[in-house]
């Protein structure tokens, strides 16, 4: 009998340690030291739409509309897991990230709304990311000519293999610098992610 | 150069409402990349207006020049990191400002520093008239926009005066310029393109023995000019109206603070001058709002009046220098640093 009652008292004490200590327990404040910085994963990227490839200078007459440099769209989205380690809930304020084809940056996007995620959840984020090829055609030849001559390509001969094989999933596209903000009670942290698509 | 001065805008931003933001209101920022797509940069703006932004800090000539009417005729103030000495004239364009020494002054005051500090060590000094040409994107009205100044100045001077040549943008290849450039055997190049193309025109100058000095407007000036053109970069003057990153100058220590707490995963060697050109469009904006709001009026006349309209000789720190805004002109800044 006098047995069986410490191990009660052990099995409680171990209950409680863990209720207080694990994600399974009560919600407890925010403090700079118990505060963990949530987890920022890529779940996915999606080719959201996707329109070929082409380009057309301002020399070219439209059938509709007016003349101007426009290139394909590619639209991608990029589906993140974002985990809450705390047994409180924290507030996402941002989230923003670099997307490059290959080794060539080509834009940054964020997500600035604001959301919840509940104590010990994952919740997921969506970001949008929209190209086209005139954009990316001028990020290439302002920036990275010289890595292009190095790479012993050309512009143009990039941009179609990117257009023709990103919606194949057969070029990697890599998330880098990404940053998360996260709040919790007046406190602060910054969460750093990186991903490459398909791995 | 867009990516970083944005990285500086958001941690700007988040320094200043940790600061107590403007009297005590929070900041909300909305920020976009608009790629250079002149349509989406207008669309973004119809969307700040929805949103009932009381100010915009916007990037380049492109959307800059584009917008420009319609700022003015909305009156919504647009901070921009295009400095056209014609966007100066209130008279014209009255909501578009900056915190830059404009592209005009930075050329004039480049040509000026080389004739006082560099031509008397010349062996001709004194013998000819020195000889100056100009590279940069005719086509293009970033490229431009100083050329008129900068040919008024070089004649004010007494400058021999060479042939323009016509540098793109996304030049990686410039010797058919440099050799169009041996006859007239400039001593010294004004180049006013961006980054990349700079440095092919000076790796291009170098290895072909132009043997001319180069005198570089803002945006083809920071720390990826020695990466990228190495031994033909060294001697180069420019203009550079801000502290390189991370350089000991009042605010810097908050701009390497919030670098590192915000984007920990941007390497500090990759950040540049653009981070703090951002930090100076949004301190400088801060306190136009904090001095507006503080008269009590909010809206973008009093935005401006009460606000940017009353700086005089006003210390933003990061190694630019005062700035003042009057209602007659809105070149915040007279002098150019040259280094």
């Amino acid at each position: 009998m006098h047995r069986k009652s410490i191990i009660l008292k052990c099995l409680s004490v171990v209950s409680i340690v863990v209720l207080l200590g694990g994600c399974a327990g009560m919600m407890t404040k925010p403090t700079q030291k118990n505060f963990k910085a949530p987890v920022v994963t890529l779940d996915s990227m999606e080719v959201v739409h996707a329109f070929g490839y082409w380009y057309f200078s301002k020399k070219v007459e439209p059938t509709k509309g007016k003349p101007d440099n426009v290139g394909a769209p590619l639209n991608l989205a990029f589906i993140f897991n974002v985990e809450n380690p705390n047994d409180y809930p924290v507030k996402m304020e941002n989230l923003k990230f670099t997307i490059a084809f290959e080794e060539f940056d080509l834009n940054t996007v964020s997500s600035t709304e604001t959301m919840w995620i509940p104590a010990c959840k994952t919740n997921q984020v969506r970001v949008n990311a929209h190209f086209d090829v005139r954009q990316s055609l001028l990020s290439l030849l302002v920036t990275g000519g010289f890595k292009l001559k190095e790479k012993g390509t050309n512009v143009w001969a990039q941009l179609e293999k990117w257009w023709t094989e990103i919606p194949q999933y057969s070029v990697p596209v890599h998330v880098k610098g990404g940053a998360a903000v996260f709040k919790a009670d007046g406190l602060t942290k910054v969460t750093t992610f990186e991903a490459t698509f398909p791995e | 150069m867009g990516k970083d001065y944005a990285l500086g805008i958001a941690e700007a931003i988040h320094y200043v409402n940790d600061n107590g933001g403007i009297n005590g209101k929070q900041i909300k920022l909305y920020q976009f990349d608009y790629g250079y797509r002149i349509p989406e940069a207008l669309t973004k703006y119809n969307l700040f207006k929805r949103l009932k932004c009381v100010a915009i800090l916007g990037w380049g000539t492109g959307d800059t020049e584009a917008l420009a009417p319609t700022v003015a005729r909305d009156k919504i103030p647009y901070v921009s990191a295009s400095y056209s000495g014609h966007l100066c004239k209130p008279a014209k364009t009255p909501y578009n400002l900056f915190f830059a020494t404009d592209y005009s002054t930075q050329s004039r005051g480049l040509i000026t520093a080389w004739f006082d500090k560099k031509w008397p060590q010349k062996p001709d000094y004194g013998k000819r008239k020195p000889r100056i040409a100009m590279c940069y994107m005719t086509a293009s009205a970033f490229s431009s926009a100083s050329i008129k100044a900068a040919k008024e100045q070089a004649e004010i001077l007494g400058f021999e005066i060479g042939p323009d040549q016509s540098v793109s943008l996304f030049a990686i290849d410039t010797k058919s310029q440099i050799l169009a450039l041996k006859e007239f055997k400039p001593d010294v190049l004004l180049h006013t393109n961006t980054v990349m193309s700079v440095a092919a025109t000076l790796r291009d100058a170098y290895a072909l023995g132009l043997g001319a000095d180069h005198l570089i407007k803002c945006w083809g000036y920071d720390e990826n000019l020695p990466k990228l053109a190495g031994k033909a970069a060294e001697g180069a003057m420019g203009c550079a109206p801000w502290a390189f990153f991370g350089l000991d100058v009042p605010l810097m220590d908050k701009v390497v603070e919030y670098a590192k707490k915000y984007n920990p995963g941007v390497p500090l060697e990759k950040r540049t001058i653009h981070t703090v050109q951002a930090w100076a469009s949004v301190l400088g904006l801060a306190e136009a709002l904090k001095r507006a709001d503080k008269a009590g009026d909010l809206s973008g006349e009093g935005i401006l009046r009460k606000g940017f309209e009353t700086m005089k000789d006003f210390e933003i720190g990061l190694g630019i220098a005062p700035v003042t805004y009057t209602a007659t002109d809105h070149r915040g800044q007279s002098q150019a640093k040259i280094t």
